[in-house]
């Protein structure tokens, strides 16, 4: 359940779009959070610049709204100065892969404590509709109008490369799972990272026939395969279809990591 | 326990219709006063929350209430005696 008494409700309704999968992430972040029974006082959001950025302004605690890209480096930031507080990353495909690339893989190197939700929809929604790293290849946006033709980036096996503790990926139609791998990355020490495929109905879905919330939450249910069946097809030497995306969970290990609640 | 809609964040995506196993979500078809068409009631005694949330103390099914986008979706406490739409099913 979402914890209500987390939510600014003078802020709401949010400015999200009719439809959009952000405001999803958010209640199941706070269910995760609600689960955990953390204090607001000693909870701390920080995002980056982007519609996904946006969420920490919608909840009652302190945040930080940064520069776009950097939500990892103030959060690193946050966590060596005051590693007793409970960091939540909010951030966007742009955000965290664009941008803010480096400091992506880096925090996941470096195993920071924190837990970063990443709403990956594909496409830079807040400027327009630009295709971002996570653009499926011959998906159209104003930066590819012929169809994207470079190979896009899988961010949840990118942190599982880099180093994170905890690599989860669901969609916003998951709502239960995704609660529960969100949970289980605040309760990981390190750095947690979950990966959201969200619906954008607005930048997304509408260049590329997909343009009522239900189609696509149907694309995204239909696309995601959980991980153990695709472990599965592979196998048995039976073809995995390359249109789909895995979810669930990629990894939990215990690698060292930095500035651990003491 | 009473379903309720809030009018006031609601934005009329539908996607509590599309989830929820009883179709207790129904499209609307009229405007509110924010120019939003948000769905309707069907029968919202019929959901699992409703009816058992208060024995067995936590919430139960509650996709519609998660996958809300925009937090519309949530319980009330019933005044007592409150008026009911009854149906006679023969
Ligand atoms: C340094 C800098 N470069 C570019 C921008 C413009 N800009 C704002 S949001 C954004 C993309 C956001 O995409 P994403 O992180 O995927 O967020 P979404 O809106 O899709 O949730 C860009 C390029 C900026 N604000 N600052
Ligand atoms: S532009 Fe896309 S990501 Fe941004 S609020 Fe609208 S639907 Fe959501
Ligand atoms: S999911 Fe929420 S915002 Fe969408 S139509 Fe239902 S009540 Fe309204
Ligand atoms: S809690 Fe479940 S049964 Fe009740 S209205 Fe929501 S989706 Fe339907
Ligand atoms: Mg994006």
């Amino acid at each position: 359940m979402i914890a209500p008494d987390w939510l600014r409700d003078d802020r709401l309704p949010h400015i999200y779009c009719t439809g959009c999968g952000n405001g999803t992430v958010i209640n199941c972040t706070l269910g995760a959070v609600e689960e955990m029974g953390w204090k607001r006082e000693e909870t701390v959001f920080v995002s980056g610049i982007g519609c996904s950025s946006r969420a920490p302004g919608y909840i009652l605690t302190d945040s930080l709204h940064t520069t776009h890209g950097r939500a990892l480096a103030f959060a690193t930031g946050v966590k060596m100065a005051r590693p007793d507080l409970n960091v939540v990353v909010f951030t966007g495909d742009g955000d965290l892969a664009a941008i803010g690339g480096n400091h992506f893989i880096h925090a996941c190197r470096r195993n920071v404590d924190m837990t970063v939700v990443c709403m990956n929809n594909h496409i830079y929604g807040m400027t327009g509709g630009q295709g971002s790293p996570t653009t499926p290849q011959g998906a159209i946006s104003t930066t590819t109008p012929y169809g994207m033709s470079e190979p896009a980036f899988d961010l949840a096996e990118l942190a599982v490369a880099a180093g994170a503790n905890y690599v989860a990926r669901w969609t916003s139609y998951h709502v239960k799972e995704l609660t529960k791998a969100v949970a289980a990355g605040l309760q990981t020490p390190g750095l947690a990272f979950i990966e959201v495929r969200t619906q954008c109905p607005t930048n997304y879905g509408r260049h590329n026939k997909l343009r009522r919330v239900s189609e696509m939450i149907e694309h995204l249910r239909s696309h995601a395969m959980l991980v153990e069946k695709r472990d599965r097809l592979i196998q048995e030497g039976k073809p995995v279809p390359d249109d789909i995306f895995t979810v669930g969970e990629l990894v939990r290990r215990n690698r060292p990591a930095m500035g651990v609640k003491p | 326990m009473k379903l309720v809609i809030d009018e006031s964040r609601c934005k009329g995506c539908n996607l509590c219709v599309l989830v929820c196993p009883y179709g207790i979500f129904q499209e609307g078809t009229e405007l509110n006063s924010r120019g939003i068409v948000t769905p309707v009631l069907d029968r919202p005694e019929r959901c699992t929350n409703c009816r058992l949330q208060a024995l067995y103390g936590r919430m139960l099914c509650g996709v519609c209430h998660m996958i809300c986008p925009d937090q519309a979706i949530a319980w009330v406490e019933e005044r007592p005696f409150e008026p009911h739409k009854v149906e006679v099913e023969f």
